[in-house]
Parts: structure tokens; C-alpha cells; sequence
């Protein structure tokens, strides 16, 4: 099959068993070439903004939190490799992004993270990952930094409900930094996850949710604010409750399969937190998992670049742009063993996947296309 | 016996006189040499290595060594007519006896009074080394291989600290060590039929000599023929290894300097202290600087300059030591004791921990690292999970040094250090020869530097 047939296929969507929801919102997505982090990132980010209508609209004399993709701890490698080269957000990337939100007027930038099993400075788990921490606070002078896996620099959790007909959740607590903002965007990396098929802009979002409430380690009746593992009894399997200070899971005990669970919490949270913007850092990855803690997960260089106003319209682009059917569901590649978070956070009336109302701009997913799955 | 004792008091009464020119055994870089050609002696060409460890001697090998200024110690093992050995060896006009192994009660007695004027080096197991004697070298051949440790299907294990577990001998070294300077030999061997990277080899040395011990080196059987052959990859590796070598000889003050920081490990060297894999190892691998003190010789001057402190079997010490760490917590110090009822073993001849030790330890490990926190006890270093890092000063507190071993196979890039104290300077030196100046930036705690690359094993010198 050539790209383009490939293309039309997906855009049909033969597959699928629901017709994509007609009024879910869309919006045009930029995708950018990239061969590597050495290019001139921060003039490619600016054209790709300036593709999506300008990035001064968006952030001017705005406070802007950027959720960065920083799975798992910093010393876990791949071959040894930086985590910026395989699975973390890169620095270059988020300097450039600091450097033109600054330049477009916004009055803060927020990097923010629930670092994996710490509460500590996110600057720390930075340093751990090889960034260099100084570098990007002189991007800007408004660039911050905060871990968001416990309170952190705020005095309490905030509360973001659930808009209409929550799948998990009625309302989940985070960090401050999610609720204090004009502006939010997810900057994730071109990935496979093992759970849920695809890392892009809204998965990126599960890291949302702090350990200290929803991780294994948190109170039960109050959040942990010194929290030490991840949050797989409560977010993944469904194990236990999040910490009674947080409202409680709907159906808890009904469903312990994290292909299900992940998913529909992801779509939970995009709808709760609206993305405004999505970055995706596609330039070098890994494919096959999220991380090196996954068996057999292959590093890869798509070379790639990709935004959007929209994140399920992003996400719809880039997975296209691995080579999936952004419309699949659970049992076809890349959502084997997972129900599909685009699909339910399209559901949601976050945004559209489907290819056809959405507008691409710079390069063609053809031009951009990178197999996943080889 | 009397006849045949003073023959050999008087074959070795002539030793001093025989290599009067080599090295007094403190200098002594020794290597286990496993040919016995005349000829293989050229690969010391330009070598800091200058004592050969002999199991066999012939006098051809033996007199061209002595020729080259080279120490040359034969190496007896328990078993048969120990006497004879060492005559038959001090015969073939060697410098002095290794008797490697554990022997019975007074051999090696025996071997000094019969021999006063010859070295004689003890290579025991850990267990019975003369902590704080006056040996002329300390020695072990008992050791763990460093290096980052694989689960049989080749991924890497975390160890209890939960970050990338790395073996090690630093902790022992350090135990050692404190009980006062000494010249320290860690002798072991790579495991049979394996065959060994020059990059592994070069860690170990580093991992030894980074704690101010030296590595015996031993060469696996696959690159001691492709050395001896002169294979040109052999050839290389050799290079680098001497070039590791040279580069901690060079810096003889490194190995005076005294561990530094602000959390003391007080521990029983009779027990746990000379384990490894033990809490001060695990303190290692989450790379904070730690003063292991032992027990016998905790003192307020011990703590001078500690802010925290662990004792780990706070039911081994005497009412007097009790009152010293009472005295320290007066004084704002922090205090960990571990569990009621936690006591530190001894382990007899074994020097790791088995998976129900390691859990025991667990109790201890997790109060210790909640203590830590991400406080900077003398300094912090970022991006070094696959690297081991000592913290040294000079008795003046004027010069520190930290020292940064990488144990993977590849070179670890964009690493940070944040120290305490007001340090005027900063320099970066490695073993291929960089010697470059840092900018100190400031940091949370004091100052920091920046280090673009490492390979295996980079300095960092602090100067007031």
C-alpha cells in the first residue's frame, strides 16, 4: 500500500464501529521535519505556531503550564541513552517553546511534571535526566518550574470536575498549577505506550494526577504528601480508592483492566483540564512502549515535529503520522489490549479524530508518515 | 630446623640489599603477572606498574624484572610445606612473599620471624585482615566484581535505594580505610571463563582506586593471550588500563586526603562494615558522601563536622559511645539509630548480602534515605546513575576532590555538581589528560559545575 492509499484508507475509517462524532470541535494541526535536536528548533516552533494562527493570541500577558512528558525516573535509559533521545520530552524542545512564549508576551511559563515517586523539585529530576536547568530558565525570565506529583508550591488541591457524564471519576484533585493558568499545553513525545497504545498529548495527561492521592503510597484519607511509587493500584488496576479527601471512583471494583482504566481516566482528565495547545515532540522516540522499562521497545528518529489547538486532533495527526488508524479500536494495532483514548475523549467533545475535518498544515502526513510498527 | 632457619635468614638478609632501588611497598602497583618469558616484561614499558605478582618464577623472568627495577613478590598458597615454599622462592631471588589465602594461626608469623628483612604481604579474606596493624600492606583476595549489576535476563536491577544497583568494593575500601591509612590491596580475580571488556577493567581499577586502594590486576585468560600475542585490541585496552593506573599514582596526595561530608556511618567492621552491598554501599549508589566510622573508634573528633550520623547497631556500643552520640544530638546533630532489636552480623567469610540480609537491611536503608532526603551533606551530583563518586578533602579543608567512576559502556554526558562551601575554584581532570577549568555558578546550596562528558572516570579538584 503507498501513503497515500494508506491515507485514504484511514480517512474512510472503514473499521470502525461508530461514526466519528460530527460536532466534536476541530482544529488544524502543523506538522514540521525535523531530522534532529542539532536543526534550528526554536525557527521551526515559530513557524508552526505562526501555521496555527500565532502563538501571541494565545499567551500574551497570559500564565502559561506546559505539561512535559518526563515518564518514569531519569536513571532508567535505554542503552545508556539520555532520556531526551528516547523517551522524555527534549530540552531543546522546551527551551525553544520558553523562549517564543516569552517572546509572544506570555507573563509565565510553567514547566510542570509529577515526577515519578517524588515530591522533590522538578529541577532535580531535570539535572537527573542531563538537563541543563539554567540554560532554560535564561529562555525567558518568566520560565518556572513545578513538580506536580503532591501539593507542591501551592496550599491546596484543586478540584477539576468532570464537564458531562464522567467515565471514571466525577472530579479529580491536582496540583494548583493545573487551576492557577490562562493558558495549558501538553508537550509529549511520539510514542507507543504499553497500556494505552499511543503516548501523545492527552495520554501525556495521566501524569496529571498526583501520586500523593491517586499514587500506591498515598493516605488513605488524606493525600501523602511525600509520595514514593507510581500509581498503578489506583489508576491502573483499580486496586483501591485515591485518598477519601478526592472524590472517589464511580464503579469501583467493577473494572481492573488497565486498557480500560487508563483510557477512560486519560479522556477524564483532557475534559476536565482542557489542552489548549498540544505539542509533540517527534524528532527522535522510541517505539513499543513508553519507556525503557518496557521489553523490546526500539528507539526510532521520525524526525518529526507536530502541533495543534486542538489535543485530540493532534493526537489524531500524529498517530496517523505513526502510521495508525487515529480511529481504531480496542483489538487493532496500536490498541491491541486497550480501548482507544482518542475515541473516548472524542466522546467527551474534547475534539474530532477524524482525519478528514482536520486541517494540516506545513507537512502532509504523507510527507511525515514513520511506521510504528515496521 | 634451627640450620635450616638461619639459611633462610640469610637468604633474605640480603633482599634489601639485592633491590635496594625499587619502590618501598607503599608505592607498590602491583599486577598479578601470568607469563613467565623474560620477553612479556616489555608490556611494562612506560607502565606505572612496578611489583609482579609471581605464582611461578624463573629466575630468567625474576632477574630481568629486577633488571627493570621491578618488585617481585611470589605467591604462596595454604597447603604443603609452607617453609620450603618461601626458601625455594626467596631462592629464585624474588623481593618478598604474598601468602594469599587464609592460613593457619601463625604462618605468617612464622615467615616474618624467619625473614626480617623480607616483605611479606598478606592477601587474607576480609574477615581476617589485621584492621589497624602496621603490614606494610593491607590486602584481600576477597572481592566483589564492580560494576552495574544484570538480572539473568540481562536487565539491570535496582537495587533497595531503587536506583540502578552497581557492585561495588568502595564500601569495604572505606571501612578499611578508616581505621586509619594504610596501604590496601583488594586482590580479586575476574570470574573464570569470562572474558572481560578493557572498559570493565578500567572501572575496576578506578572503583579501587577512587577510595585510595589499589586494584591487584589479574587479566582474564582470553586477554592475557591476545596481550601476550600483541594483539593490537589487547594492546590498547592495556594502554588505557595503565593509563587508568598512572592517573591515580600520579596524585599520591588523593590517597591521604580524608572522606568527607557531613553524614557519619558508625558500624562494627567486625560485622557488617566490611560487607559489600551493605548500607554503605547503598548510601554510595544514591551519591551521598559518607564518613564511615567504626565502632571502636567513635569519638566526638570522629564527628567533627557531621551533621547527621547512623548507627547501626545502636545495642553493640558501650555506655560511653551512647553518651558521645548523645553529646552529638545536643550539639544539633542528627541522630539514626537503626530498628530495636536490629543487629548487625557478622558474616564470616562471606562479603555479600543475601536477599533476606538485603530486606533486614531494608529497615535500616529506608529511615537513612528519609533522613537524606535531597539534602546536600558536602555535595550532590545529578545524571549519575550508572556512576559511584567519592568526596575526599585535604586535612585542611582547603582542596576537595570528587572523584566520578561511570560503570556502563558508554559515556555519560551533561552531569551536575552542587557542593556546599565556598570554593573559589574548580577543575576538571581525567585520565586522558583534560585538565580544565569549571565555572563555578551558584547553586541552591553553594556552588555548582557543570561536566559535559564522561568517560570511565573524572576528578573534580575544589580549592578554597
Amino acid at each position: 500500500m503507498t501513503r497515500r492509499e494508506w491515507i485514504a484508507t484511514i480517512t474512510a475509517a472503514p473499521l470502525l464501529k461508530a461514526a466519528p462524532a460530527p460536532d466534536a470541535p476541530a482544529a488544524p494541526v502543523s506538522i514540521a521535519k525535523c531530522a534532529s535536536y542539532d536543526e534550528d528548533i526554536t525557527a521551526k516552533l515559530a513557524a508552526m505556531f505562526d501555521q496555527l494562527g500565532g502563538l501571541e493570541r494565545l499567551v500574551r500577558n497570559k500564565t502559561v503550564t506546559v505539561k512535559l512528558n518526563l515518564t518514569g525516573a531519569p536513571s532508567q535509559r535505554v542503552r545508556g541513552i539520555a532520556p531526551a533521545l528516547t523517551h522524555y520530552t527534549h530540552p531543546k524542545l522546551v527551551g525553544a517553546a520558553a523562549y517564543l512564549m516569552g517572546r509572544a508576551g506570555a507573563k509565565r511559563v510553567n514547566f510542570v511534571e509529577s515526577a515519578w515517586a517524588t515530591a522533590g523539585p522538578l529541577e532535580d529530576v531535570m539535572l537527573d535526566a542531563g538537563w541543563n536547568v539554567r540554560s532554560l530558565q535564561s529562555a525567558f525570565s518568566g520560565v518556572e518550574f513545578e513538580n506536580t506529583n503532591a501539593l507542591g508550591k501551592g496550599k491546596r488541591y484543586a478540584r477539576l470536575k468532570v464537564p458531562e457524564n464522567p467515565y471514571m471519576y466525577p472530579a479529580y484533585d491536582l496540583n494548583h498549577a493545573y487551576e492557577d493558568t490562562d493558558v495549558f499545553v501538553s508537550m509529549a513525545k511520539l510514542k507507543n505506550h504499553a497500556t494505552c497504545g499511543v503516548t501523545l498529548s492527552l495520554k501525556n495527561c495521566f501524569g496529571t494526577i498526583p501520586a500523593s492521592i491517586y499514587g500506591d503510597s498515598a493516605g488513605v484519607n488524606e493525600p501523602n504528601e511525600s509520595p514514593t511509587d507510581g500509581r498503578s493500584a489506583v489508576g491502573h488496576e483499580g486496586k483501591r480508592q485515591p485518598s477519601k479527601s478526592a472524590p472517589q471512583e464511580l464503579h469501583f471494583g467493577v473494572n481492573h483492566d488497565p486498557g480500560y482504566r487508563v483510557p477512560h481516566i486519560v479522556a477524564d482528565v483532557v475534559a476536565a483540564r482542557p489542552i489548549h495547545l498540544a505539542i509533540i515532540d517527534g524528532v527522535e522516540s522510541i517505539a513499543g512502549g513508553e519507556g525503557p522499562w518496557i521489553r523490546g521497545v526500539r528507539i526510532v528518529k521520525p524526525g518529526l515535529l507536530i502541533a495543534g489547538l486542538n489535543p485530540v486532533c493532534t493526537d489524531a495527526v500524529s498517530a496517523a503520522a505513526m502510521g495508525y488508524n487515529p480511529r481504531a479500536t480496542r483489538g487493532t494495532a496500536p490498541f491491541q489490549t486497550c480501548d482507544n483514548t482518542l475515541l473516548l475523549a472524542e466522546g467527551h467533545g474534547v475534539g474530532t479524530t477524524d482525519l478528514k475535518r482536520i486541517e494540516v498544515r506545513g507537512v502532509s502526513i504523507e510527507q511525515a508518515l514513520y511506521r510504528y510498527d515496521s | 630446623m634451627w640450620m635450616r632457619t638461619v639459611r633462610w635468614a640469610a637468604i633474605l638478609g640480603f633482599l634489601p640489599l639485592m633491590h635496594a632501588s625499587v619502590a618501598e611497598p607503599s608505592d607498590w602497583v602491583p599486577v598479578r603477572w601470568p607469563w613467565q618469558d623474560a620477553k612479556s616484561l616489555e608490556l611494562l614499558a612506560d607502565s606505572p606498574v612496578n611489583c609482579l605478582l609471581l605464582k611461578s618464577y624463573p629466575a630468567e623472568l625474576v632477574s630481568a624484572a629486577a633488571d627493570k627495577g621491578l618488585v617481585t613478590l611470589a605467591v604462596l598458597s595454604p597447603g604443603g610445606d609452607l617453609a620450603a615454599a618461601a626458601r625455594k622462592a626467596l631462592a629464585a631471588k624474588v623481593t618478598g612473599i604474598v601468602l594469599e589465602g587464609d592460613f593457619p594461626e601463625g604462618a605468617a608469623a612464622g615467615v616474618r620471624d624467619a625473614a626480617p628483612g623480607a616483605t611479606v604481604i598478606e592477601l587474607t579474606s576480609r574477615s581476617r585482615m589485621p584492621l589497624g596493624s602496621k603490614a606494610a600492606v593491607l590486602g584481600t583476595y576477597q572481592g566483589v566484581w564492580p560494576g552495574i549489576s544484570l538480572l539473568d535476563d540481562g536487565v539491570k536491577k535496582a537495587g533497595p535505594t531503587g536506583s540502578t544497583w552497581i557492585d561495588t568494593n568502595t564500601g569495604f575500601i572505606r571501612a578499611v580505610r578508616a581505621w586509619g591509612e594504610t596501604t590496601l590491596w583488594i586482590a580479586n580475580e575476574p570470574t573464570p571463563k569470562t572474558v572481560v571488556t578493557g572498559a570493565r577493567y578500567q572501572q575496576v581499577i578506578a572503583d579501587a582506586a577512587m577510595s585510595g586502594a589499589r586494584w591487584v590486576i589479574a587479566l582474564d585468560t582470553d586477554f592475557a593471550a591476545r596481550l601476550h600475542g600483541r594483539e593490537a585490541d589487547a594492546l590498547s585496552d592495556w594502554r588505557r588500563m595503565a593509563a587508568m593506573v598512572r592517573y591515580f599514582e600520579q596524585h599520591p596526595e588523593w590517597r591521604h586526603m580524608q572522606e568527607s561530608g557531613q553524614l557519619a556511618v558508625v558500624q562494627d567492621p567486625g560485622k557488617g562494615g566490611l560487607l559489600s552491598g551493605g548500607i554503605l554501599d547503598m548510601i554510595a549508589v544514591k551519591h551521598t558522601p559518607v564518613r564511615p566510622v567504626p565502632r571502636q573508634q567513635l569519638s566526638p573528633a570522629a564527628l567533627s563536622g557531621a551533621t547527621m550520623a547512623v548507627n547501626v547497631d545502636g545495642e553493640s556500643l558501650t555506655p560511653e559511645q551512647r553518651e558521645i552520640l548523645r553529646n552529638f544530638t545536643r550539639g544539633g546533630g542528627t541522630l539514626l539509630t537503626g530498628p530495636p532489636g536490629w543487629k548487625d552480623q557478622s558474616h564470616g567469610d562471606t562479603i555479600t548480602l543475601d536477599k533476606a540480609e538485603l530486606e533486614r537491611l531494608n529497615d535500616i536503608w529506608r529511615d537513612v534515605n528519609s533522613m537524606v532526603g535531597r539534602r546536600n551533606l558536602g555535595v550532590r551530583l545529578f545524571n549519575v546513575a550508572s556512576m559511584l563518586s567519592n568526596f575526599i578533602a585535604s586535612g585542611d579543608g582547603k582542596t576537595a576532590i570528587v572523584h566520578l567512576v561511570n560503570y556502563a559502556d558508554y559515556p555519560v554526558e551533561d552531569i551536575a555538581v552542587h557542593f556546599l562551601g565556598d570554593y573559589k575554584h574548580a577543575t576538571l581532570i581525567t585520565p586522558e589528560g583534560t585538565e580544565k577549568k569549571l565555572e563555578i555558578y551558584q547553586a541552591e546550596d553553594g556552588g555548582g559545575v557543570d561536566i559535559d562528558k564522561v568517560g570511565v572516570c573524572a576528578t573534580i579538584r575544589l580549592e578554597r
